[in-house]
């Protein structure tokens, strides 16, 4: 192999980069080191690589890798005082891996979940049989903000509801995989998986070859054929189209990268048009029929004459098209009832209830407060819980009581006592920490995980996912729109480390 | 098929990106024509400004360097070189999912680096290396776009754009020197015959042609009526031609008094115009009707291809 040059005179030694001490895992699982500080077996090729390369080779990689992210335009907006900014999320250099045998764990118990939800869909849809047997308390369902009671005995293809999920996984101190939240609505963040495993086959071609990492590049057209999936029945060959709520919305890169992937027109609200109960989108050369729209845009406003009516972003008479089986709109309206947070305390009475297995994935332990019981625990223990609103999400109207002050505290009990049916609380996670580049050091920062899974005729768990990343140094907030990074995630083929043949 | 509103984007993307070009290029030529010290400076100024249509507005006060600066970074300008690209990219990210990465990637990249804080600065530096590399992005994104789109629908839809905006800006540029506007005085200084064929792209081509005898009545000539030469009047509006034509093809029959007719019209008039008419009674009449008729076939794009009445097609 090639023996290094003839240093120059000036030449810094190549200062030491790992020297485990510096690195300093928390009390939290750390993804690279077992608590023993040595280094896990999957992360040992990765943890070698790092350990030849300076921080000034650390930080040139870092730079290729913004400026590709930057070049291809894979960014979000941000609105200022005067002018609109388009900033990249911010991406770690460094993969995260996850093992064979740990991914088929939560590949099981991600299908399993799923399955169990769409059957929960089709039920408090359909006959209610799971709120007469009580299992689910009727009042919580039914009174759910993301209740939609237009939806009640609608045909839905396959009953499969939720067709594109992306769960948000995290790694509790014990290194057990739990699910924190069931995202069924609009989720996002895919682009941002192919986008950083473009990139990692960049920045550690080598590392990434020998590792026998799966690919996750068949998401696209496991998307389009789930969607096709979706109509096939009646339409031999389906129009498919993505629907946008148009250039200013945060994820609108995403929306343009799976259209152009897939291969389908990506339409705002105004290129649509229906008439008659069939949706058509105006081309160049008239109109033309639209069989399936995966939209990209929230219940509320896919069509003012049945939700909300000051919307611009949908089509008028939409859901009566849908209503009429003449168009399928993926994800289907009100399945965001099965990821209302009080309903998530009750999703693994559901897997038991519908498919009679224990829940593979657990959840994170929740108190309701609405149980009288549970409300006296919760407010005898707010500085160690974590409350949220129910109908809330992107971080408002939550609590954390670690960090809160006293009266803080005092306060949020008060609105708890008032309203307890609002508020659930959970443990403060620890949550897993992974190696990151900040500042030209190498740090631990507390990562989640966000596989995606796919529903149509079949179910697909894509071989990868999107690993958040809170940047601050102890944060364990993960959101893009709190600061919040990514980076790549390898799963590999089997834990030998090479693929099979 | 395509979206109306895809189509209406690739459009103007390519109106936009032409008139950065051409804006580029009209304040490379004046900057460097002003570094002499005749009359000719001063009428290559002239030229400039008059085609970017500010004959004796804010601009005309200022020194070249100063109405070149505004006319590259002026965000205010509608028409500056700033403006038309961040116009055409937000346009090309609007239809992202339409044009090839390669091609997104040049327009991107261009966008990028002139909306830097440091481009000023840069520009301060280099003026005419600044306007060349510009131009030459641009060459670039034409070529990525020319050699990975699909010569499809899109495609035309783009070149269908840049070539209505060339014949317009070339048209504009012809009617400052020889129309109406010069007020037949005839374009005598060699300099200032040299800057209007820089101007428009054509002074290699055109030596080439007619030899470095410069006449007006041959500039003239060569950039209206030249078959071959893809900056005249003539080969642009050949261009459009073609274009809606075969996306004429696809429209329904009730758009067929449509803008391929115009475009016809306008590429039969140049094509078998007689070169001594305009001798005898100038070039004002002609450039004009160029004018009117770009703007008619434009009207025509869009009444046949983006805004067209829903009632006329709806099934029945």
């Amino acid at each position: 192999m090639n023996k290094p040059k003839i240093q120059d005179a000036d030449a810094v030694p190549a200062p030491q980069l790992f020297p485990t001490a510096a690195y300093a895992p928390g009390r939290a699982y750390d993804e690279m080191f077992a608590a023993d500080g040595g280094v896990r077996p999957h992360y040992a090729a990765l943890h070698d690589r790092m350990a030849t390369l300076t921080s000034a080779e650390l930080a040139e990689r870092q730079r290729m890798l913004e400026q590709l992210f930057l070049l291809q335009g894979i960014t979000f907006t941000v609105y200022g005082a005067d002018a609109a900014t388009e900033r990249i999320i911010p991406t770690d250099l460094f993969p995260r891996i996850i093992p064979a045998k740990e991914w088929a764990q939560i590949e099981a118990g991600l299908t399993q979940r799923l399955t169990a939800l769409n059957l929960f869909l089709a039920d408090v849809y359909g006959d209610q049989k799971i709120l007469m047997d009580g299992v689910v308390p009727r009042e919580l369902v039914l009174g759910a903000p993301s209740y939609r009671r237009e939806m009640r005995g609608l045909f839905v293809p396959h009953k499969a509801y939720v067709n594109v999920c992306g769960s948000d996984l995290i790694r509790g101190e014990d290194g057990r995989f739990a699910v924190l939240e069931d995202n069924l609505r609009v989720p996002s963040g895919v682009s941002y998986m192919l986008a950083n495993r473009d990139a990692s086959k960049r920045t550690f071609p080598a590392t990434f070859k020998a590792a026998g990492v799966r690919p996750v590049e068949r998401y696209p057209d496991l998307l389009l054929a789930t969607l096709k999936s979706l109509a096939a029945d009646w339409r031999p060959s389906p129009q498919v189209v993505v629907l946008t709520p148009g250039v200013y919305n945060s994820a609108y890169y995403e929306h343009a990268y799976l259209a152009r992937l897939m291969g389908a027109p990506l339409v705002e609200g105004r290129d649509l048009v229906v008439h008659d109960n069939m949706v058509y989108m105006r081309t160049t050369t008239g109109l033309r029929r639209v069989d399936v729209i995966y939209r990209r845009v929230d219940d509320d406003f896919i069509d003012p004459l049945t939700f909300r009516r000051d919307s611009g972003l949908g089509a008028a008479g939409l859901f009566n098209a849908y209503r009429a089986g003449n168009v399928v709109i993926a994800n289907a309206p009100g399945a965001g009832v099965a990821d209302d947070k009080a309903v998530y305390a009750y999703v693994p009475d559901i897997i038991r209830y519908y498919l009679a297995e224990e829940p593979i994935l657990p959840n994170v332990e929740t108190y309701l407060c609405r149980e009288p019981a549970q409300l006296d625990h919760v407010l005898a223990n707010l500085d160690k819980l974590v409350v949220k609103a129910v109908g809330e999400s992107g971080g408002y109207g939550m609590l954390i009581g670690v960090h809160a002050s006293a009266a803080e505290r005092e306060a949020f009990a008060e609105r708890l006592r008032a309203a307890p049916d609002n508020y659930i609380a959970q443990p403060t996670v620890q949550l897993s920490t992974a190696p990151c580049l900040t500042g030209g050091r190498i740090e631990p920062r507390h990562v989640d995980l966000r596989p995606f899974i796919l529903c149509g005729e079949h179910t697909v768990v894509t071989p990868g996912a999107l690993t958040r990343v809170a940047l601050r140094r102890g944060s364990l907030v993960v959101n893009s729109s709190q600061g919040g990074g990514s980076k790549d995630t390898w799963v590999l083929h089997d834990d030998g480390g090479e693929p099979p043949p | 098929m395509m979206l109306a509103r895809v189509a209406d984007s690739l459009y103007w993307i390519g109106r936009y990106i032409e008139r950065a070009e051409h804006i580029s290029r009209l304040s490379n030529v004046m900057l460097t024509a002003s570094l002499e010290q005749s009359e000719a400076a001063a009428e290559a100024a002239h030229m400039a400004l008059a085609a970017v249509g500010d004959p004796d507005e804010h601009l005309a006060g200022r020194t070249p360097f100063e109405a070149v600066r505004a006319m590259v970074f002026d965000r205010d300008d509608l028409g500056s070189v700033v403006s038309s690209l961040a116009r055409g990219r937000e346009n090309a990210r609007q239809v992202r999912d339409q044009i090839t990465t390669e091609t997104w990637e040049r327009l991107n990249m261009l966008y990028l680096r002139i909306i830097d804080p440091q481009a000023e600065a840069e520009f301060d530096r280099g003026q005419s290396a600044f306007l060349h590399d510009v131009v030459a992005d641009l060459h670039l994104f034409k070529g990525a776009a020319d050699a990975t789109m699909s010569h499809g629908e899109g495609w035309r839809f783009l070149l269908l754009g840049v070539y209505l905006e060339r014949a317009q800006l070339i048209g504009r540029l012809l009617d400052v020197c020889f129309g109406e506007a010069a007020g037949g005085k005839p374009l005598q200084d060699h300099l200032a015959q040299m800057s209007l064929l820089r101007m428009a792209c054509a002074l290699e081509p055109y030596l080439r042609a007619y030899t470095a005898d410069l006449q007006p009545r041959f500039i003239l000539e060569f950039l209206l009526f030249d078959e071959d030469f893809p900056h005249s009047v003539r080969f642009a509006a050949a261009q459009i031609e073609t274009h809606l034509l075969r996306l004429g093809r696809h429209a329904e029959a009730a758009a067929h008094a449509g803008p391929e007719r115009l475009a016809g019209r306008l590429n039969a008039r140049l094509a078998f115009a007689d070169p001594k008419e305009l001798t005898a009674s100038g070039a004002g009449p002609l450039l004009r009707t160029v004018s009117d008729e770009c703007a008619r076939i434009h009207q025509g794009v869009y009444e046949t291809f983006v805004a067209y009445p829903l009632e006329q097609r709806l099934p029945a």
